[in-house]
Formats: structure tokens, C-alpha cells, sequence
């Protein structure tokens, strides 16, 4: 979430460090930090604490903790609202999504334009500033957490003493036009806020407010609303409608209900300071408060788990620096959490705590106890026996794609039209890999392409592990190439492993099934062969193109010579050169090269690539005793 | 210049020519080599791993899931392995054990140079009396000094996965040849949560047990400078050569 310095300055007496230095203390202490520009954090609050942090309140509080800086005020530790009954306001909830509600009635606003600090604070987060009533609403959910609704109170009244409000589940086909102006079918398992008089939804509730119950210009009176709801049925209704709102993202992090009083107190405050307008009280719908709960730990736990040293004196601090209160039992700091501290459940929960405020420099790495090499088990050495044994052969061993355009297993949510299905075999990856890299066996002056995978396929309900080999050569007898090598490798294979290896032809691919527990012995992890990678170094995606060009020199001229000569001249498009052809005849030596000439930023033209090819022929001519053929 | 000789070479793909290395070097540090399903159940994937159901922690990853099916998916991480392994770990009553699992992992994510929809992981767990945060960092920065070389370091920052607690993000200080040294994200790691531990039917309140999911192809990047994560799966050979000494 996007939080400003100067928004959490309204925590602080004394003036915050640089957004840098915020920045910095958040992440090696709380949170990842997406993004710093100008006065605004992006911090990246992840769900375990996103019941209390998704709120400025919440980053003040960690700031607070890991700066060791007290905040001026915490709306979380005033007395949160009580409210006066009124008779003008009816609510009716449905308690399987309710956790709470509490709703109250404020007569004579006067709706117009936020104040400078409260636009500013929200334009500060990217947000826009709509009206005096709606931003209040706004800028409480953000700096608290807790989000709310303002609705026009004679929208719902209709001319009625009371206004009734009606939480409860959405009929089949029932649909609300939000606030955006769009319009949602809702289902059954979705709830709304509704009108309890005439039945009308109102909005989509913990999601959107609906367009016509809203603040307008001309409101003058107020139902606020402050709901706590069921995470899970939240989240189902926006996976369902595809709608993600702030709200609904806070919703679905369950943050506690008793927020819900704090965050009443504060937005009647706020409206009331910038709107005007009377309380006429309202109503708190609490059946099921939740209870606290204690959560210990001592600091021998906190030093076993973390492997470093810590002592009573460290836990205490940290328990202090976090506004957590404790009690102590011996060695055992027993917690009990604030409410907001949804987080705090088990005793990890609280070495956590302990590790990140004091920070993990503290943790020095040290080695486990030496152990015993590991053998390789038996599929892992028959995979890498194969792979040695294959490569030995001339194949090259490529990975393709898991998922294709046919087979056994459909996804929910493919990628793509042509990966729709986990593969059941990997003959349509290898018909691919064959086209693709037959345009570049040139480059690497392949006389035919040896490919082969292992990985796994899925057939007939089961996950196979299986070896593919595929081959193409651009020759007239290619099947019968074809099948001589792949006979020729199965018996190899089939010798090496001591295993029986049938392999089944499709196209061009040999495929076998592989035993996911072999009858082969274990191969030492020491005993693989060490990588004999290199840095890499770019390719082109550009199209090649070939020449040829044979030259007579002086008879016992070595090769090399007039190859230094021929890369001279073509530069950096000469990416590839094959001496292929080299005999003495009548006291000269030809020797015939085949070039492949690439660019690395543009396609080699026709004038570029006879142009190169003069200038190598010319410079070849002008040696003594050359001839270009 | 090349003489005519195609074929007296083939070659490994450069992900196998680099978890042998991967594997070589945990071996030596008493780690096991393990295998899981990649087509897996929503439980080895999620709930075991104490990811409950409609929770927004499922948002930390995309999942592939299998069409008209709530209970199979392409494994999001080689996690999935890790409580499988515990779980044998717990029937043959054992009470430390080390091992990592290589393996390719799905997410259901659009494709550029740095995602890709398949990937490999070589997660890894440690479970006995000496582990802790500190032989977790200790492990890593082992495996980076003999993968990457000296002069690597190894940071921790707070983070959030529901399979650990305490979790940590690993920041990796490296620096290429040539190249000004920088803090690089690496993975996340940490203590494996007590209620992973109770769903493999191990007590976490006589065992610890600290576990790591490393992307292969990250540090692979890394080590030999490549710029762009496609290459690694679309079968192409001038990624075999790019990387190639000969």
C-alpha cells in the first residue's frame, strides 16, 4: 500500500527521517519496500499482516517499534465510541457474513470540497478526491484499516421516520449499479447492504457501494456504515464478480471487528469537524466478540530458533518497542495481543517478532554438523546416466514446454490457445524443437539434429517420467537415418542401464517411459562431471545467410593463414567459418570454406552480402599465387 | 575456423550441467536428493503447507489448476516434495534429515524476461537438533561460495510465507566478473511453521526444521550472465551453445 512521509508525520511529534531512511528501516524490519518516490512508500504488506499494516496507523506503529520513536497518538489505544441509541435508525444483519456492524445517523452535513490537508493527504497516495463526506471515509479506511460507506440517510428513508438497513444474502439475479456506474449480477452466495424497508440493494456489501444510494451535493443527511465481514465470503464475491476494491482487500485479511468501534469514532470525528452535522446515535450489532488469547515465549526459545543470542532483556525490549503488553512468569513472557495484532497466534509468531525488530544481523551463519556425502537415488542416477550416454551419442538436450495442444489433462486458466493441456507425451514439444532448430543447424554446421528431453508427461491418470529423442535429417533416406540411430541409441542405452528400453516411434520422436525407481545402483553426487559452462554470449535473432567460397594458393599453404584473411575482411557478420574441403593438385592447395554471415541488429542485405563477398574475393586475389575459384 | 566434425559432441541442456553442480555441492553438506509429483494435490501444495482455502496468501501464487478440479494443480514450488519427504521422515520415526528437492514448478503468469509459466526450484530442508535461522544462513552462503565463489554474502530480511515462521526473504551480495558488486534477491526461506511439521506428522515441539526454495534458473542467470529467462525452456539449441565453452 502507497503511504506518504507527511501522512505518517501525523504520528510523530518529532520529524521522521528521510523517506530513504524509512524506507530502509521498513525493510529490514517489517516489510518489502516496491517502490520510494518523493514523499511516497509503496510497501508491500503480505496477508500474514495485513490485518493491522494495510493502514497507515500500521506502518506508523512498526516505525514506532523499529526506530524506537514514540507516536504522539495511536487511535487505536483512545476509547473507542459509544453510542447514544436512537429510535431513526434500524439494522438488520445476517450473521454468517456479519461480524459486526455498528451504523450510526448524522443529520445536517453540508457536502462540498475537502479541506487542503485532506486532499492533499489522499492525492498524496494516487487517491482522488470526490467530496468532503466520501474522502473522510476514504482517508479513515486508509489511515486505519477500517473500511466504511457513507450512504444518503433519505435515499433510505424515503420520506419514513426510520431508516432500515437489511445486511443479508443477495437473491439469484438481483443486481446493484456501483458507484463506477457498472452494473453486477449477483448470486446467492454474495450479500448486500440493503434497504429494509422497501428490499432495494444498496450496495455490494464489503466490495462496493452502489450509485444511487451514495453522498450527493445535495446530501444533508448521513447513514455511516462500519462493517466487519466474513473474509472467505468476501473473497469468493470478488473472485466471482472479478472486482478488487480496498475494501475488499482488507476484508478478505480479516482484520479484527473490534476495529470497528475505533474506526466509527474517528470518521464521525472527522465528518463532524469537516462536514458539520449532529450525531443522533446509532446502533453496535457485536454478537460474537473475539477472544483474547495469550501467546508465550521465552528468550532461550527465541536464541534455539534463531541460533543466536538473546536475552530476557532483549525480548522485553522488543515486547516494549511493540507496544505488545506482557506479563512475566519466570523466564516466560506470556502476550497478550492487541486486538489490531491478528499475526501474533503462536510462540514462532513472537520469535518472529523478536528476530526482525533487533534485526537479523544478529543471526551469524554457522554450518550444520558435518554430514555424510549423499548417493544420488536411483532415478536421479539413471536420469543423469542416460543424459551422459546421450550427449555421448550427439544429442543435444533441450526443455520444452510442459503444456500443448492436446492430451489428457486440461487446465482451468491456460496461458494459451496451444497450451491448453498438460502434454501427454513430448512428440508435439520435439515436431517443434526439430522445426525450429533445422534453420539453425548452419550455424553450428550440423549434419542432423540429435535432440532429447527427459521430463514428465501425463497419460492415461498417471505422471510418467519419460526420455524423448528426436531426429531430423535434410536427407533424401532421413527415415532410414532415423531408425538406425534411434536403434543404435536404444541398444546403448538399454546396455548402459542395464535396463530394457522399447521405445515408441511417433514422427520423429523415440520416446520411453522411464521407472521412477530403478533396479540401478547409486551413483555418488560427488562423481557427476563438474559444469563446463561459460559466460554466455548473445545470438543473433537475425536471419543468416551462407556462402561458399573456394580459393587455389601456393601448394602447402595452411588454412588458417587464408581464414585470418577471409575474417578480416567480413568483420563481425562472418559468425561462423567450416574449412571444408582442402587437396593439392598440380602444386597448389584449394582449400573450400563455408561461411555463415549474420548480424547482430539488422537482416544482411543482398548488396551488403555480394559486397562482403567481392571484397573477400578480391583480397584473396591479391595475395601471391591465389586464385578464388 | 572449424573442421568438419558434427557430432563428435552433443549437449546437456545448461540447467543439468548446472544442478549437478547444485547437487554436487549439498551432497557434500550431507544433503539428500529428492523427487516429487509435479501434478500435484491441493493439500501437498497448499493446505499441508498450512496455505488455508480462500485466503488471499493463495494470491502469492498463480495457480495452475487442473479444469473442473478443486483438488489437482501443477505445483506452484518444490515445497510440495519438502512434506512429502517429511511425512516418510515421520514413518520411519527418524528425527533429522537433509535433502533438497530439484524440480520444475509452474505459475500461472505471462511470460517475459524474467517469468516464465515453468521453472525450476531446488528447494531444500534441514530437520534436526542444530537447525536454526543461523544454519540456514550458514547452509546458503556455503552453497553460494561454492557455486558463485568467495566473496558472496548473505542477508536476511523479514518476509511472510504461511509454511514458515520466523520467514525470511535471502538477499545474495555478488558480483559478477567485471561487474560492481549488489544486493540480488534470492528466495525465501525459514523455519518450517509447527503446523507443517503436525501435518507430516512430525511434533514440532521436539524437532526444527529450517527449509529454502531457490529458483535454479536465477542463479544460473547470475553466474553466467543471461539475460533473459525464455530461453531456458523453449527448446531452442542456441541456448546449449550460448552458454558452451566449445
Amino acid at each position: 500500500m502507497k503511504v506518504s512521509r507527511s501522512w505518517l508525520q501525523r504520528y510523530f511529534a518529532d520529524p521522521l527521517p528521510s523517506v530513504d531512511a524509512l524506507a530502509d528501516a521498513l525493510t529490514f524490519h517489517a516489510f518489502e519496500i516496491e517502490s520510494v518516490e518523493g514523499d511516497v512508500l509503496d510497501v508491500k504488506v503480505l496477508p500474514d499482516r495485513a490485518g493491522y499494516a494495510l493502514s497507515n496507523r500500521g506502518i506508523a506503529k512498526e516505525l514506532s517499534a523499529i526506530l524506537s520513536i514514540p507516536m504522539q497518538r495511536d487511535p487505536l489505544r483512545e476509547v473507542p465510541v459509544v453510542l447514544a441509541n436512537t429510535d431513526q435508525l434500524q439494522v438488520t444483519v445476517d450473521d454468517r457474513f456479519v461480524l459486526r456492524h455498528v451504523a450510526v445517523l448524522v443529520e445536517g452535513v453540508s457536502v462540498g470540497p475537502s479541506p487542503v490537508w485532506l486532499r492533499e493527504a489522499l492525492e498524496s497516495v494516487g487517491q482522488r478526491s470526490i467530496n468532503n463526506i466520501v474522502d473522510a471515509t476514504n482517508f479513515v479506511m486508509l489511515d486505519m484499516g477500517q473500511p466504511m460507506h457513507a450512504f444518503d440517510a433519505d435515499y433510505i428513508r424515503q420520506g419514513a421516520a426510520i431508516a432500515k438497513v437489511d445486511i443479508r444474502k443477495a437473491k439469484s439475479g438481483e443486481s446493484v449499479t456501483t458507484l463506477s456506474g457498472d452494473t453486477y449480477q449477483l448470486g446467492d452466495d454474495m450479500y448486500v447492504i440493503s434497504n429494509g424497508a422497501t428490499g432495494e440493494a444498496l450496495d455490494i456489501a464489503g466490495v462496493k457501494g452502489g450509485l444511487h444510494s451514495g453522498v450527493q451535493p445535495t446530501t444533508k443527511n448521513i447513514v455511516l456504515s462500519v462493517g466487519t465481514y466474513d473474509g472467505e465470503l468476501v473473497r469468493k464475491t470478488c473472485q466471482r464478480l472479478s472486482v478488487h476494491t480496498d475494501a475488499s482487500q482488507r476484508y478478505q485479511n480479516r482484520p479484527s471487528p473490534e476495529l470497528g468501534a475505533y474506526g466509527m469514532r474517528a470518521i464521525v470525528t472527522l465528518i463532524t469537524e469537516i462536514a458539520g452535522g449532529a450525531l443522533r446515535g446509532g446502533v453496535d450489532i457485536y454478537t460474537a466478540p473475539p477472544l483474547q488469547r495469550e501467546v508465550s515465549v521465552t528468550a532461550e526459545k527465541v536464541s534455539r530458533v534463531l541460533g543466536a543470542v538473546y536475552t530476557d532483556n532483549d525480548v522485553e525490549a522488543v515486547l516494549t518497542r511493540l507496544d505488545l503488553p506482557f506479563r512475566r512468569d519466570g523466564s516466560m513472557f506470556i502476550v497478550t495481543p492487541p486486538f489490531e495484532r491478528t499475526d501474533i497466534v503462536i510462540t514462532e509468531d513472537l520469535v518472529e517478532e523478536v528476530g526482525r525488530i533487533i534485526g537479523y544481523d544478529r543471526v551469524i551463519p554457522a554450518l550444520l554438523p558435518t554430514g555424510t556425502p549423499t548417493k544420488l537415488p536411483p532415478y536421479f542416477s539413471l536420469i543423469e546416466t542416460i543424459r551422459d550416454t546421450a550427449v555421448a551419442a550427439g544429442c543435444i538436450e533441450v526443455s520444452t514446454y510442459a503444456m500443448g495442444s492436446s492430451g489428457d489433462v486440461a487446465l482451468q486458466k491456460p496461458l494459451a490457445s496451444d497450451k491448453k493441456f498438460l502434454r501427454s507425451s513430448l512428440v508435439e514439444g520435439h515436431t517443434m524443437a526439430l522445426e525450429t532448430n533445422a534453420a539453425h543447424m548452419p550455424l553450428y554446421n550440423l549434419a542432423d539434429l540429435r535432440l532429447f528431453e527427459i521430463g514428465r508427461v501425463w497419460c492415461k491418470g498417471e505422471e510418467v517420467a519419460v526420455l524423448g529423442i528426436s531426429y531430423w535429417s535434410p536427407t533424401k533416406d532421413h527415415v532410414k537415418k532415423r531408425d538406425a540411430f534411434f536403434a543404435s541409441i536404444a541398444a546403448e542405452l538399454s546396455a548402459v542401464t542395464g535396463l530394457v528400453l522399447q521405445g515408441v516411434v511417433e514422427k520423429n520422436t523415440w520416446q520411453v517411459d522411464l521407472p521412477y525407481d530403478p533396479a540401478v545402483a547409486s551413483m555418488e553426487a560427488e562423481s557427476l562431471p563438474e559444469s563446463t559452462l561459460s559466460p554466455f554470449k548473445a545470438f543473433s535473432s537475425y536471419p543468416y545467410a551462407l556462402r561458399d567460397i573456394a580459393v587455389w594458393t601456393p601448394e602447402g599453404t595452411d588454412p588458417t593463414v587464408v581464414h585470418a584473411l577471409i575474417q578480416r575482411i567480413a568483420g563481425d557478420i562472418l559468425v561462423r567459418s567450416d574449412l571444408h574441403d582442402v587437396f593439392t593438385k598440380d602444386g597448389r592447395t584449394s582449400c573450400m570454406f563455408k561461411l555463415v554471415l549474420q548480424a547482430f541488429d539488422r537482416t544482411l542485405t543482398d548488396v551488403e552480402l555480394s559486397t562482403t563477398m567481392a571484397r573477400i574475393t578480391d583480397a584473396l586475389n591479391a595475395q601471391t599465387g591465389f586464385s578464388v575459384r | 575456423m572449424n573442421t568438419v566434425q558434427p557430432h563428435t559432441t552433443g549437449r546437456l541442456h545448461p540447467l543439468t550441467d548446472a544442478l549437478r553442480d547444485v547437487m554436487r555441492i549439498f551432497s557434500k553438506m550431507g544433503f539428500e536428493i529428492a523427487d516429487g509429483p509435479e501434478l500435484e494435490t491441493e493439500w501437498y501444495n497448499f493446505s499441508a503447507l498450512n496455505v488455508p482455502k480462500n485466503h488471499p496468501a493463495r494470491d502469492m501464487q498463480d495457480t495452475f489448476w487442473v479444469a473442473g478440479s478443486q483438488e489437482k494443480l501443477l505445483r506452484t514450488h518444490a515445497t510440495s516434495t519438502t512434506i512429502r519427504e517429511l511425512e516418510k521422515m515421520a514413518k520411519r520415526g527418524e528425527s533429522t534429515r537433509r535433502a533438497i528437492n530439484p524440480g520444475k514448478v509452474f505459475r500461472n503468469e505471462a511470460t517475459d524476461m524474467t517469468h516464465e509459466a515453468q521453472f525450476y526450484q531446488f528447494d531444500g530442508f534441514a530437520v534436526g537438533p542444530d537447525v536454526s535461522l543461523a544454519t540456514l544462513k550458514g547452509t546458503l552462503l556455503q552453497f553460494y561460495k561454492e557455486y558463485l565463489g568467495d566473496g558472496v554474502e548473505v542477508r536476511f530480511r523479514p518476509s511472510f510465507f504461511p509454511f514458515t515462521e520466523p520467514s525470511v526473504e535471502i538477499d545474495l551480495w555478488f558480483a559478477p566478473p567485471g561487474k560492481e558488486g549488489r544486493w540480488l534477491e534470492m528466495m525465501g526461506a525459514g523455519m518450517l511453521h509447527p503446523n507443517v511439521l503436525r501435518n507430516a506428522g512430525l511434533d514440532p515441539e521436539t524437532v526444527q526444521a529450517f527449509a529454502f526454495g531457490p529458483g535454479l534458473e536465477r542463479v544460473v542467470m547470475m553466474k553466467y550472465g543471461i539475460p533473459d529467462l525464455r530461453y531456458f525452456h523453449n527448446g531452442d539449441i542456441r541456448f546449449n551453445y550460448s552458454v558452451s565453452k566449445i
